[in-house]
């Protein structure tokens, strides 16, 4: 079993102590700091993060993804065809992001996320898992004003991702996570997901693993397996249905599952026996050596001192599952 | 409301707050000044805002919320069963201290009624009462304490009832219970939100409003009219009006409070604008129905923009009232 993170991280520590990126984006604002500047300080940030999450004992992490605005501003900013509009809510959360429109052709213009991710790699001594927020997700949260079809943009933003990993194969990653939360909502659109994946998987190297959160993948489950990827996360904490999704599909020993089972959109810290007792579980229909035991989500809905606490967590739990396995 | 006149106009809730008391709300959270020094600014930039509300010509008052920070936050903070979790941002670089339930929820004393009777004493015209909603209290609130979001929204619906009935005791007319948050689950969730509304508004005698904002409202229409409320208060204005073709479709039984000012942008509508977004909305609404007002609370405005929009509407509301007067 590995223990992973999959996402955010906080990018402000608890009061009393100070909140220096919200400070240093306030002063970027105002013009009072550069934007080299506040690379600094967004550096630092970093590292704060990769800090808790090697403190908290996790075999697999994030960056943390100080640098992300949202999701979707992160990538949408830096492809060519998006500009960026007004604020919509994330899903179910009382988060709020950019909404990108497309407004001409989709196209990969620079690497993304490569020098982040270099970044972290190089200042963590635990294997860093870039995440990518795919392209179903982005073009679903987007507004499409260039396109004649949505499935269009879907494919136009699939390839100019598919870029993306290409580039990101050259970092040699242990493995890249690809969010794609949107389908959930959106069934029906399976067909055409599984062609964004094919153009997005393409020709990459690297594992990957298809994750997915804020609900439940019935009558998904099954084709998301056959992708090629290394795993397919699910969210366990707002899709308590994902339970019968495996009774009913399945889960085949070839695949590695992103268990999402602490709740990172609450502060009530699961006990170890709880989630001990949902790895039980799991364990019918996976073998305890191809979980990815995490948080259901990025845990930046959480005030810092909260998330830590889900990451050692995670790391309790670990111990206690191989002492009982011994 | 028979002493009203048509179209009456109104706000949402908050106002922003002058630079003296953001400067004063600092110092406090520093103990460099005493509750009693702030109590002090708070009165006297609510006592501003009746000023210029009375000089706008406002028919329904706000007493402006100079005395809360977040919405939650307020109610959670004057609660039994509440502790601040910490700052969670919701976008950019903007945080909010996110509530925790710790422990069963419930009023230890009146939360807003001092504030009410302190604002209307003020004034001669009529200031509403503004309560945050139980379902919007409680999802947007960590739970480390009750089992399911069912017990805590319908245990919050009964605190924010007795707080209602307090209001009108203290002599509200009207009452506004703010439901932003009542679409985040619109197939799971909407039926508990009307079930604690209902909890909420039952035997209440002022007119009940609701203000909904942010999020896909046709998703809970035309469910959101079985909501046991006089009014719903909506955004219209920041998605130009498209609403209307929602409510074209089922007819709009309740009044509705008419969003005709983006509350998140800088720019200063013109009156032709607020008449121009009245009259659309005469297409599915009947005069008597519509009650004009921003889309949201003004809070996150400059003082002299939120005059400006608010000025524009007025005047935008009276010339309607002139142009059906003059069609009669």
């Amino acid at each position: 079993m590995r223990t992973t993170h999959v996402g955010s991280y906080p990018k402000i520590p608890d009061l009393p102590e100070p909140g220096r990126w919200r400070t240093a984006a306030e002063k970027l604002q105002r013009g009072e700091i550069t934007r080299e500047q506040f690379r600094q300080v967004e550096d630092a940030v970093t590292l704060e993060a990769i800090r808790d999450q090697v403190e908290a004992g996790l075999d697999l992490i994030t960056d943390g993804q100080i640098r992300w605005e949202d999701p979707q501003t992160y990538f949408a900013r830096r492809l060519s065809g998006f500009s960026i509009d007004g604020l919509q809510r994330w899903f179910d959360t009382n988060v709020y992001y950019r909404q990108p429109v497309a407004e001409g052709p989709v196209s990969w213009r620079e690497p993304i996320t490569v020098e982040d991710y270099r970044f972290a790699q190089s200042h963590s001594p635990r294997p860093v898992k870039p995440v990518v927020t795919g392209p179903y997700t982005l073009s679903r949260l987007s507004q499409n004003r260039h396109y004649a079809r949505f499935a269009d943009l879907v494919l136009a933003v699939a390839r100019a991702l598919n870029q993306e990993l290409r580039a990101l194969d050259a970092e040699s990653p242990p493995v890249v996570q690809v969010d794609e939360p949107a389908i959930l909502q959106h069934r029906g659109d399976l067909p055409l997901f599984r062609e964004a994946m094919a153009a997005l998987l393409e020709g990459v190297r690297s594992p990957v693993v298809l994750y997915t959160y804020f609900g439940d993948a019935r009558g998904l489950l099954g084709a998301l397996v056959e992708l090629p990827v290394q795993g397919v996360g699910l969210d366990f904490v707002a899709g308590p249905r994902n339970w019968e999704v495996l009774e009913a599909e399945g889960f085949p020993p070839d695949r590695r599952l992103g268990f999402g089972v602490l709740d990172a959109r609450n502060t009530r810290l699961e006990t170890v026996e709880e989630v001990l007792r949902a790895l039980d579980r799991v364990c019918r229909f996976v073998s305890l050596d191809r979980v990815d035991l995490g948080p259901s989500a990025g845990l930046e809905f959480l005030p810092r001192r909260a998330a830590k606490a889900k990451l050692v967590r995670l790391s309790e739990v670990k111990r206690a599952a191989v002492e009982v396995t011994r | 409301m028979s002493d009203l006149p048509l179209f009456p106009t109104t706000t949402v809730g908050s106002f922003p707050k002058p630079p003296y008391l953001l400067e004063a709300r600092r110092k406090r959270l520093r103990g460099q000044i005493d509750p009693a020094e702030l109590r002090r600014l708070e009165e006297q930039a609510t006592r501003e805002w009746i000023q210029r509300q009375e000089e706008l010509g406002l028919d329904i008052f706000v007493d402006g919320e100079m005395y809360r920070g977040d919405m939650v936050a307020y109610f959670a903070d004057e609660m039994d069963g509440f502790a601040i979790a910490g700052l969670v941002r919701s976008y950019g670089n903007r945080y909010y201290p996110k509530p925790v339930v710790t422990g069963p929820v419930g009023r230890k004393r009146p939360i807003t009624v001092e504030w009410f009777r302190f604002a209307q004493s003020l004034t001669g015209k009529p200031v509403k009462g503004m309560l945050t909603g139980p379902y919007t209290i409680a999802e947007w609130s960590f739970n480390e304490y009750y089992p399911t979001r069912r017990e805590l929204v319908l245990e919050l619906a009964r605190a924010i009832h007795e707080e209602a009935v307090d209001l009108e005791r203290a002599g509200a007319r009207f009452i506004q219970i703010d439901e932003p948050a009542i679409h985040t689950r619109p197939d799971e969730d909407f039926e508990l939100a009307r079930e604690a509304m209902e909890i909420v508004t039952d035997g209440l005698s002022a007119y009940t409003i609701t203000h909904v904002c942010y999020g896909d409202v046709p998703r809970i229409y035309p469910r959101m009219l079985d909501l046991p409320v006089r009014q719903i208060d909506l955004a219209l204005k920041n998605e130009d009006f498209a609403l209307l073709e929602v409510f074209r479709q089922h007819r709009f039984t309740k009044d509705i409070g008419l969003g005709v000012i983006d509350a998140h942008s800088h720019r200063v509508e013109t009156v032709e604008e607020v008449l121009d977004g009245i009259r659309r909305s005469l297409e599915v609404f009947e005069p008597r129905q519509v009650y004009v007002s921003p889309d949201c609370g003004l809070k996150t405005r400059t003082i002299d923009e939120a005059v400006g929009k608010l000025a524009s509407m007025v005047e935008g509301a009276r010339r309607a009232r002139e142009e059906l007067r003059s069609v009669v």
